[in-house]
């Protein structure tokens, strides 16, 4: 069961779909969709419970943190299956994937062991401190700042003081993967150190940002002389920037996945009332080939990774081709349904026009579509370097 | 299938011998032991050799021993296949009474092939046959690409021989067809970006190389997110083979020559839109190749047509 070959994640997949269908009734959501952000995020939480006492949440991760082993694909199918089903929302759900890594490769084994199953479980929810105001494509600018109490290599704590910003989930958080300026400020990449914090640490206060669909996923964190233990620091001090580049392999792989499963489940829906004529057809035809071609290339990323290749500058590929099918998507939903994004009023419209909206950030978060068409330039096709 | 390095070692083989352009691409496959790979690893010899005929921009009919194959037939250089009219991909020709009407293209081979297997609708499904090529109208095209070597055929009451029924087989020669077809244009979409990228480099305005303008970067960067997308679904149809995957590939194939060849066009601006310069010879090899067995557009409506009629949006692939 929990080997990489085709074979077994073809069993686990029927198995799971298996056990899905017979707990679908305590699995589904009370709500129609799409809830409120509350309603999701107590979805989403109970969910992981119930799959992580039934086990499925565990295969995929280590045993050292309460996983039962495997290959990563094995979780990275479960967060498929749960969107191709609307179980939970794949940009939620798969935030485990930038989290849990880090903490399972770079926390001291003992804290590891006791915080990931928590999070697996859905007993505690964690966020990611990592943009700033002054720091959107350029992460290597960041300028909240950690300061040892004492000498660097003694201190047994360190305080924090600075802003973030579109820390998503950062009001329901116990915990947050934070990068903080350790070194000089113009250190960039050399001198970021991260930290796990409690977000119940006082001088942290959260502030949610409403988006431009009305949900309040993202907030501004304040941190004012935030005291942190040194034990709490993830990796080597100033060795941050390799701690935020190593969540990138999952964010490309598992999450995209995940988004995928989702994005054809939306195109189904919009299939399933299509008009049954050539323009439709177009729309439809043209967004199920985009998704198709992005299908395409993530898996064969994700066969790269599980056979031990190091994934860098090529998923660049991967994240343009994930934000530009994600965007036709939900442009063919604007096209086939007249009103419904605009100013149907209905609980159908109010789900596409959420996610409609939401869309348009898939070409901005993560790395802009231009910076990763500078990626593409500078490390892919061997350009050199640009204006 | 070949290992990597195999594959790796084919291609350079095959394509340092079609450098050679006083010998014809045939008979450059022929002595590379061609029809015996596409017996023997029918998938590497379709992926190789015609990933290295649009790279090398070289016309061979080596389509034709991929179809007749997929018909059931043995495929070898008497054999020519008749091929949709351009644009379309249903059974071009119509058979009863034993003789066979029909309006397509062939490539170079129906020149000298002695027949041309045919694929039509009867009253009761389709059927493949062959006809003699004595029989039938047979005039060079010239069109864009006179150098791609293809020909329209008119057969009017032939007789036909060796009929054979078999509903599926066209279905599975045209996914084929597709297949090879979009590896051909995914080389020559190679090709058309090696230059393009070149020329960046080297061409210098405003004293500087123009690929450190952004402008230049993107457009090179979309050129390769559509090739590699293209390379990504033919991978998939190869995997996953059936009509649906190969439609896929050949679709995402004629979006990838258009995005491509404007793209690496504006690049190369004015050296670009000369016959001095190689480029124009893909771009017009593309635009024939996007034609045979379906255009994106039309492969894409098609395609929307049969997941509204079905109400479903299939996966296809997993991990």
């Amino acid at each position: 069961m929990a080997e990489a070959g085709g074979l077994a994640i073809a069993d686990f997949r029927a198995a799971l779909h298996r056990w899905l269908d017979t707990h679908h009734d305590d699995l589904a959501p009370a709500y129609s969709p799409p809830g409120t952000l509350d309603e999701q995020i107590a979805q989403m939480q109970r969910v992981k419970s119930l799959l992580f006492g039934a086990d499925w949440m565990r295969y995929g991760w280590p045993e050292r943190v309460g996983g039962l082993g495997g290959s990563p694909m094995l979780r990275t199918e479960l967060g498929a299956a749960l969107a191709a089903r609307d179980l939970t929302d794949p940009g939620l759900f798969s935030l485990i994937e930038v989290l849990a890594p880090t903490l399972i490769d770079f926390a001291a084994p003992a804290l590891a062991a006791v915080v990931v199953p928590r999070l697996l479980s859905g007993q505690e929810m964690w966020c990611q401190g990592f943009s700033e105001p002054g720091t959107g494509s350029d992460l290597a600018a960041l300028a909240c700042r950690a300061v040892p109490d004492g000498d660097a290599d003694t201190a047994s704590t360190w305080v924090i003081t600075g802003q973030k910003v579109w820390t998503s989930l950062a009001q329901y958080s116990d915990r947050c993967v934070l990068l903080a300026r350790t070194g000089a400020a113009e250190s960039r990449h050399r001198g970021i150190t991260a930290f796990f914090v409690d977000m119940d640490t006082p001088g942290i206060t959260v502030s949610p940002l409403e988006m431009i669909n009305g949900v309040r996923e993202f907030a501004e964190v304040f941190f004012d002389d935030v005291a942190v233990p040194a034990d709490r620091i993830l990796g080597e001090v100033n060795g941050g920037w390799s701690v935020a580049m190593s969540i990138l392999p999952y964010e490309r792989s598992s999450c995209f996945w995940q988004r995928i499963a989702y994005l054809y489940r939306r195109l189904e829906q919009l299939v399933e009332v299509a008009g049954d004529d050539d323009r439709s057809a177009a729309v439809v035809g043209d967004a199920f080939v985009q998704l198709h071609a992005l299908r395409a290339r993530s898996r064969a990323t994700q066969h790269r990774l599980a056979s031990g290749a190091t994934l860098g500058a090529e998923t660049s590929i991967d994240k343009v081709l994930v934000a530009t099918a994600e965007q036709a998507t939900y442009d063919a939903v604007r096209r086939l349904l007249p009103g419904a994004v605009e100013i149907d009023d209905g609980t159908a419209a109010a789900a596409w026009r959420a996610e409609y909206l939401y869309s348009r950030a898939a070409t901005i978060y993560g790395g802009t579509a231009e910076v990763q068409r500078n990626i593409i330039a500078r490390r892919l096709l061997d350009l050199g370097g640009g204006e | 299938m070949m290992d990597p390095a195999e594959r790796a070692l084919l291609e350079d083989t095959i394509r340092a011998a079609l450098a050679d352009a006083g010998t014809s691409a045939d008979t450059v496959l022929a002595g590379l032991g061609w029809l015996e790979m596409l017996d023997t690893e029918p998938r590497d010899a379709v992926d190789i050799v015609f990933e290295t005929l649009g790279a090398t921009n070289r016309a061979a009919t080596a389509l034709d021993d991929v179809l007749a194959g997929a018909l059931g037939r043995k495929p070898g250089p008497d054999l020519a296949v008749l091929l949709p009219p351009f644009g379309a991909w249903d059974p071009p020709a119509h058979i009863s009474d034993g003789h066979a009407r029909a309006l397509g293209l062939a490539t170079a081979r129906v020149a000298t092939a002695r027949n041309l297997l045919i694929v039509g609708h009867t009253g009761s499904g389709p059927v493949a046959a062959t006809v003699p090529v004595a029989s039938i109208d047979v005039c060079a095209v010239r069109g864009i690409d006179p150098d791609a070597g293809f020909h329209t055929v008119r057969v009017d009451h032939s007789p036909v021989v060796d009929q054979v029924g078999d509903p599926a087989a066209w279905e599975a020669a045209v996914a084929l067809g597709r297949r090879a077809t979009a590896r051909q244009i995914a080389g020559a979409t190679r090709a058309m970006l090696s230059l393009a990228r070149t020329h960046a480099l080297e061409r210098v305005q405003f004293g500087r190389p123009i690929a450190s303008f952004q402008a230049v970067r993107h457009r090179l960067a979309n050129t390769l997110l559509a090739i590699e997308a293209l390379e990504a679904t033919l991978a998939a149809a190869g995997d996953e083979p059936n009509p649906l995957t190969a439609a896929l590939a050949k679709a995402t194939a004629g979006y990838a020559a258009r995005t491509v060849a404007t793209n690496c066009q504006q690049v190369l601006a004015g050296i670009g839109f000369t016959t001095d310069h190689p480029f124009h010879r893909f771009l017009k090899r593309t635009m024939v190749l996007e034609g045979l067995f379906g255009s994106g557009e039309e492969i894409t409506l098609a395609i929307g047509r049969e997941l509204i009629a079905e109400r479903r949006v299939p996966t296809l692939i997993e991990l």
